[in-house]
């Protein structure tokens, strides 16, 4: 006999407003069905109405979690329309600050994704600590701790503080050491295993055909990564392995974000002695934007969920349509096949794995 | 590449066995008089992007793409809520604004909203 559960739209392991109506035969999970859209705000829609440079801040709503990375993709779809090319500097500027910012945006998740696992509350203190550390790092650089609206056309709105690569070298190796403790303290840990090892296995082939994308494509084994392959701001001049893993379940996704996040450090590292001396300021927004060169732009990022994309058809003011790839979308049109056949205590864990934003899914 | 409604399912079908096997999104561009529909899928192995696009009559249907990309899934269902366009061929419920039953569809330009939400 089929049972029938609701989960959510209130829940805490949905990370925001999902509600899942999940079909089960004994425990075993026959169909989820999401039901999204209680965020939809309709930000595609709010961007055609606005000049160019007023829609920045309300970008980084679409994912709070890593707001600074969402600007950044529209800032460049801007600046590609318009003919700008970010300054020498600002390039190395927004890389530094971005890294930052995928390392905090994971750690969120590793914390939060262990509440789901029952590790309750430990991992989610430590990670919440050092992510702070990050956060009062931007603070110092933007003024802000959550949204950041610091990028502008050809640049960023202020150039890093005197000390502050000090300050990042300091907490890149602070950092450092503890993600070999969350290492040792996850994967010695038999309940982290065991909810996660052989959990939710998205094969190479699946992968692909429902289009997942970022850490979930990576963990299945596809090695495909924006910041590679389609390499922007100075991406190709630095060092660094797109994480891969190819078995595919829960822990392979986890183990994919934390050798990214390590990654980051060393990209950090790398672009920190590299950076030249000079201008890194864009220009101020104002009202009256630049000339729109191009008719149709098409901007991809590799935002800490997977890949994001902007596809925009220009008009003179303001954008005639601009159509967002979410990530976060993509990947929760995933949950309902991954989770096939599984048992119903391991969907927190798929869910989890697939580090969802909601706010991110509904736009 | 700009194709005709007709050719869609066969050359996305060509396209697809030729290694183009990942859809990135699908999206619509409301030119007012017309609709233009967007797929934009990518080679996995040499990364390479190709967009395939078609231009709509307001009201003409869409055949859905899903026996050849299973991920148009969602997006198929965006642009029929989002657009109004009727996707042939599949069953697609509402996916953003499930309880919402405004008439005209959101993403298209002749959406009215009040006029205080307008800016600039």
């Amino acid at each position: 006999m089929l049972t029938r559960i609701n989960v959510g739209p209130i829940h805490p392991s949905t990370h925001g407003v999902l509600r899942l109506v999940v079909t089960l035969d004994g425990d075993t999970i026959v169909d989820v069905e999401p039901h999204i859209g209680f965020l939809h705000r309709g930000v595609e829609k709010l961007a055609e109405n606005r000049m160019y440079m007023q829609s920045e801040s309300y970008m980084e709503k679409i994912d709070y979690v890593a707001p600074m990375a969402y600007s950044d993709l529209y800032v460049a779809a801007v600046e590609e329309a318009m003919g700008i090319h970010p300054k020498e500097r600002a390039k190395y500027v927004r890389l530094i600050l971005l890294e930052f910012q995928r390392i905090a945006s994971h750690l969120l998740w590793l914390g939060a994704f262990c509440n789901d696992l029952g590790q309750i509350f430990t991992m989610f203190m430590w990670t919440m600590k050092d992510r702070d550390l990050i956060l009062n790092l931007l603070q110092d650089v933007t003024g802000s701790r959550m949204f950041y609206v610091n990028m502008r056309l050809g640049g960023v709105s202020i150039d890093l503080p005197p000390n502050f690569e000090e300050h990042a070298n300091k907490l890149l190796d602070y950092l450092e050491k503890r993600f070999k403790d969350y290492e040792t303290f996850l994967e010695k840990n038999p309940v982290f295993i065991e909810r996660t090892k052989d959990v939710g296995i998205l094969k190479r082939e699946d992968a692909i055909a429902l289009g997942v994308t970022g850490p979930v494509l990576r963990a299945s084994g596809v090695n495909f990564d924006v910041r590679r392959d389609y390499a922007y701001y100075v991406y190709e001049k630095l060092h660094f392995i797109p994480q891969v893993q190819t078995k595919g379940d829960s822990f392979a996704r986890y183990k994919v974000r934390m050798r990214e996040m390590k990654e980051s450090i060393k990209l950090i590292r790398d672009a920190l002695k590299l950076m030249p001396e000079g201008d890194a300021l864009g220009m101020p927004i104002k009202l009256i934007s630049p000339p729109v060169k191009e008719s149709e732009v098409i901007v991809r990022r590799e935002l800490p969920r997977g890949e994001g994309m902007i596809f925009m058809v220009t008009d003179k003011q303001r954008p005639y349509r601009l159509a967002i790839r979410a990530p976060s979308f993509i990947n929760l049109s995933a949950l309902r096949y991954i989770a096939k056949g599984a048992r119903y205590a391991d969907l927190f864990s798929i869910l989890g794995s697939l580090d969802l934003v909601m706010a991110d899914v509904d736009r | 590449m700009k194709i005709k409604k007709e050719e869609l399912i066969e050359r996305l079908r060509e396209l697809s066995r030729s290694g183009y096997n990942y859809l990135v999104k699908i999206t619509a561009v409301d030119y007012i008089d017309h609709l233009e529909v967007i797929y934009f899928i990518r080679n996995m192995q040499n990364k390479k992007e190709e967009n395939v696009r078609l231009d709509l009559k307001n009201g003409e249907s869409l055949p859905t793409v899903i026996e050849i990309y299973k991920s148009a899934d969602y997006y198929e269902r965006e642009l029929s809520e989002m657009f109004g366009i009727a996707i042939e061929g599949r069953d697609v419920k509402r996916l953003l604004i499930e309880k919402w039953d405004g008439l005209e569809a959101p993403l298209r330009k002749n959406f009215q909203w009040g006029s205080e939400y307008k800016s600039g």
